[in-house]
């Protein structure tokens, strides 16, 4: 019997490692989480150094998410009413970070002001030791305020801020810049798209250890393969040595797959679709596991049970690497 | 029959008075007042052939009503005034409509002087094998002995006397051959087109003149290059081969139209095409008229002319209906013209001189691309070339003698300062090169012919973006730096801009700015040309940079600055010397057909050889076009000399970091 050789793919490039979470200058954190750092595909850990595994975030919102699915009311209960709360139980069942959107400044949902939404940061802050996401409420005026203002305030933490697009980059990387966080650079699922936005944000000397990138991503039958595909191709264009296609991908899989109709339904559905609680687990894990697949580095989850299985799923398949 | 009662229905129909003419024409109601115009055949600028989206076919209702379905462009108290947008306004009952007075635009295209072509391809032999020839004959007169009829008196005449064995001659030179050989008293000269387009053994020279007497006019040809936006034409004399004179003019067609999509889509309406095709014959005619009056020869004196131009042009200027060009499969009707007498085409040269359209390749790589292949002599090379024709479109050629690839990528207008606020063609007053000082980003330009500024034209535009952007004052997505310590960045009306030259400096009663929206169709623009090269490129497997030569063809090329055009990645960041301006491809490829017998076979062989890459079939433009929408392109690494010049001048760019 003839030995058979797997073949093993050599690359040149590596996707930088990203710290979030700071314990000192001006950081609280109890724990931080370090992503990036790949030399293969995922999980070949044959092939390549796979230093850090993906990390799981959950989802908290700083007002109670009136659009949600029923599954996840349910589920959250009370604790959807309390932003603080809700990030200590997501902590206890299994977070290694937090998302918090600071939905709640939207002037079409109460209009908060920058000064309210720190006094929410600061809360969540208080409440867990795990690091910090901070999204602002997703318009592009609204956001630099607000940003701006938790960025000061939060000086040290080494938070990442979202969403840096296009259009708004500037007023939020200089404000990561001046107080030592992050920023997730989000573009709509286009290789050149995300690779420009992360030289507009090099241009503007934020050293590339402090940016993630978020290609936009869709729920598993909601342009799925697109997103994979998209991913995949940065994936590769970093493995090969483009540096500025380097940086750790972030991705909203919970906010995707439980705003279809998979997610929310419960009644008038095939029989075959099953229970809405199994189901949209189901659909949030199945999203994730793809992704996983083809790069994700942080995953942002809504679902408890969600952590759950994709931490045991992210043992195996990280096992002996 | 005659007295039935009129019970058929009728289109109800209207009446329009137009002044200051005093026209008055009967049209349907419903009739658009463009519609209108047109069949008045009056002058009202339509760039965008009536779709309702430039605003400028304006024209004032001053009595009647009409139905407005949009008011483009228009301010409230103009509408009370009576101003309105003619394509989008409709006749509902009989008016009177003032249309204004154009200002004219200069008629010269550019403010330079027209590069005269210099160099034929070197196979050009027209000495031996020349294209025109005039011979002296001393016919015998005929005699109740000698009873042979005129015409075969003549063939044997030029048998015997200059050992042209055969001749033929179409039927409006019969009919005056009795009269012209007995006026002349048996003495006269012949002029014969040697050759039809291409050699066929089986024509003989063609008869196009008679004239009495000894040798004594000249023989002539004009080579047109029939462009989009200008035209020009070439008086060469056959006797000499030398080009004699040249002019320009702009190509009357703009009334109809800046771009070609748009003149397809004016050749849909009620006599639209019959418009164009009359607008790009009077274009030609009134060039003829001004080389004939220089140059003091007859127009009859014209024996040959060839037309180059792109594929639209050419459908246009045979009246053949252009829409199928327009939509997918983009088909065109001919490649190759058949040839045509000047008089069935309505051109005021000898009505018996045959007109040679250069043959296309696809329905957006034309003639005049056909014409470029060559005479830039990339037809002969060994080198591996890329030949580039930058224009509203942006065609590019690239191969070497065994193979040749081409495809069209629409760059839309702004190169040549279409679609740009202060954009304008290269006239005097137009801004065409500008400098940014580091320190006070202050501009300093120069203007088309040193007349006070009224706007920029192609190459000012790319000479600013590459000035903003390497000062920093774009970043490279194309976004103006508000917080840039100068007053000449500023929102305005909701739009940031940079403003080169304030409303007192120059000849325009406003500021002469460039805006975000500006910027980002010259990006859209530059970005399709180079997306064209790189895919290209891939499609038959080489780098751009192994390129050994790039040669920039068409009227704007010659005016562009390789320096400058790099930094916004409209050219590939290659050495300079790598670069050759070689100015009108398309009206040089035109005289050396005119001349040069031989290369007419090269013509027709260069237009069948020719791979035409359709790139609306082809999955990587797309992509090729995302990457390259940003300064200078997505992939820094092909463009180390602009990355070398930013970092240089400190201005936040760092290169990519070399990667482990």
């Amino acid at each position: 019997m003839t030995a058979v050789e797997i073949p093993v793919e050599k690359w040149s490039g590596a996707v930088r490692e990203v710290t979030l979470g700071s314990s000192y200058g001006g950081g609280t954190r109890t724990s931080t989480v370090t992503v990036g750092g790949e030399t293969s595909l995922p999980f070949l850990g044959f092939e390549g150094a796979l230093p850090h595994r993906p990390a799981l975030a959950v989802e908290v919102v700083d007002m109670k998410p009136a659009d949600w699915s029923p599954e996840l009311v349910a589920t959250w209960g009370d604790d959807l009413s309390d932003p603080a709360n809700w990030a200590a139980r997501a902590v206890e069942e299994g977070a290694d970070l937090i998302a918090l959107k600071l939905r709640s400044c939207h002037p079409d949902f109460g209009d908060r002001s920058a000064t309210e939404a720190r006094a929410t940061v600061d809360r969540v802050l208080a409440a867990v030791g795990v690091p910090l996401i901070v999204y602002g409420p997703g318009t592009a005026d609204k956001d630099n305020e607000v940003l701006v203002a938790v960025a000061e305030a939060t000086k040290g933490e080494q938070l990442a801020l979202g969403l840096c697009e296009e259009k708004n980059y500037r007023t939020i990387v200089a404000a990561a810049l001046g107080n030592g966080h992050l920023v997730i650079a989000q573009t709509p699922i286009d290789v050149n798209l995300a690779k420009q936005l992360n030289i507009l944000i090099s241009d503007m000397r934020l050293p590339l250890e402090r940016v993630l990138m978020d290609p936009n991503t869709g729920a598993l039958g909601y342009g799925l393969e697109y997103t994979y595909s998209v991913m995949e191709r940065l994936r590769l264009a970093a493995l090969m040595g483009d540096a500025m296609t380097q940086q750790p991908m972030i991705c909203t899989i919970g906010e995707e797959s439980w705003r279809q109709k998979e997610g929310r339904a419960a009644t008038d559905v095939p029989e075959a679709w099953g229970e809405l609680a199994e189901r949209g687990v189901a659909w949030e894990v199945t999203t994730a596991m793809t992704l996983l697949e083809s790069g994700a580095d942080i995953l942002v989850l809504r679902h408890p049970g969600s952590v759950g299985v994709l931490r045991e799923a992210l043992d195996d398949l990280t096992k002996g690497a | 029959m005659s007295d039935a009662p009129a019970t058929k229905a009728r289109t109800a129909m209207a009446s329009i008075t137009f002044t200051p003419s005093g026209e008055t024409i009967e049209v349907p109601l419903g009739t658009s007042l463009l519609d209108a115009v047109i069949l008045c055949e009056l002058d009202v600028p339509a760039p965008c052939a009536g779709q309702g989206r430039c605003g400028r076919c304006r024209v004032r209702v001053r009595a009647g009503d009409v139905e407005r379905r949009s008011n483009a462009g228009l301010v409230s108290a103009e509408i009370l005034d009576g101003w309105a947008v003619a394509c989008q306004t409709y006749v509902t009952g009989s008016i009177e409509v003032e249309v204004p007075e154009r200002r004219r635009e200069t008629v010269r295209p550019h403010g330079h002087a027209i590069a005269e072509p210099e160099s034929l391809p070197l196979t050009c032999d027209w000495r031996q094998d020349p294209a025109v020839r005039t011979f002296e004959l001393d016919i015998e007169p005929p005699s109740l002995a000698d009873n042979t009829s005129d015409f075969d008196r003549l063939r044997r005449a030029l048998a015997q006397q200059h050992g042209i064995e055969e001749v033929r001659a179409e039927l409006p030179m019969l009919r005056r051959l009795g009269k012209d050989l007995r006026m002349a008293n048996w003495k006269v000269s012949v002029t014969l087109e040697m050759r039809d387009w291409v050699y066929d053994a089986y024509l003989p020279p063609r008869l196009i003149r008679i004239y009495p007497g000894a040798f004594r006019h000249a023989s002539m040809g004009v080579a047109v290059d029939l462009g989009t936006t200008s035209v020009v034409a070439y008086l060469l004399d056959f006797a000499t081969g030398r080009v004699v004179d040249s002019a320009s003019a702009y190509n009357k067609q703009i009334a109809c139209g800046d771009d070609v999509i748009s003149r397809i889509i004016y050749a849909k309406r009620k006599r639209g095409l019959e418009r164009l095709q009359h607008l790009a014959v009077e274009t030609i005619n009134d060039l003829l008229d001004e080389l004939q009056k220089r140059n003091g020869i007859e127009l009859y004196e014209i024996h040959e002319v060839t037309v180059a131009g792109n594929t639209t042009m050419t459908h246009l200027l045979l009246g053949l209906d252009p829409q199928y060009l327009r939509a997918e499969p983009y088909i065109p009707t001919i490649s190759a013209s058949p040839v045509l007498e000047a008089g069935e085409l309505g051109l005021r040269a000898n009505i018996l001189a045959h007109v040679h359209v250069m043959p296309s390749v696809g329905s957006y790589v034309g003639g005049d691309i056909t014409a470029g292949v060559i005479s830039s002599g990339m037809f002969a090379t060994d080198k591996l070339t890329l030949f580039i024709d930058i224009g509203t479109n942006g065609e590019m050629v690239l191969g070497t003698k065994d193979w040749l690839l081409s495809c069209a990528c629409s760059a839309g207008p702004a190169f040549e300062g279409g679609g740009v606020g202060d954009g304008m063609r290269a006239s005097p007053g137009a801004i065409e090169d500008v400098f940014i000082a580091d320190d006070t980003l202050e501009p300093t330009f120069r203007t088309v012919d040193d007349a006070p500024a009224v706007g920029i034209c192609g190459s000012g535009l790319i000479d600013l973006l590459g000035e903003l952007f390497v000062t920093g004052l774009v970043d490279k997505s194309g976004h103006l730096d508000r917080s840039a310590p100068t007053d000449r960045v500023r929102v305005h009306d909701g739009v940031p801009e940079y403003v080169v030259c304030w409303a007192g400096e120059g000849g325009a009663d406003h500021d002469i700015a460039l805006t975000e929206s500006d910027i980002t169709g010259l990006i859209r623009a530059k970005a399709a040309i180079y997306a064209g090269f790189e895919v290209l490129c891939r499609s038959v497997g080489v780098d751009l940079a192994d390129v050994e030569e790039i040669l920039i063809g068409g009227a704007f090329g010659q005016y562009i600055n390789i320096e400058k055009a790099i930094r916004i990645g409209l050219l590939p960041d290659q050495p300079v010397e790598r670069f050759k301006f070689l100015g009108n491809t398309s009206a040089q490829g035109a005289y050396a057909a005119l001349l040069c017998v031989n290369i007419r076979h090269d013509v027709l062989d260069v237009a069948a050889k020719m791979t035409y890459l359709e790139l609306s079939a082809d999955n990587s433009f797309m992509d090729e076009y995302t990457s390259a929408l940003f300064l200078p392109h997505t992939d820094l690494s092909g463009f180390p000399s602009v990355l070398a010049a930013l970092q240089k001048r400190g201005n936040g760019s760092d290169a990519p970091r070399a990667t482990t």
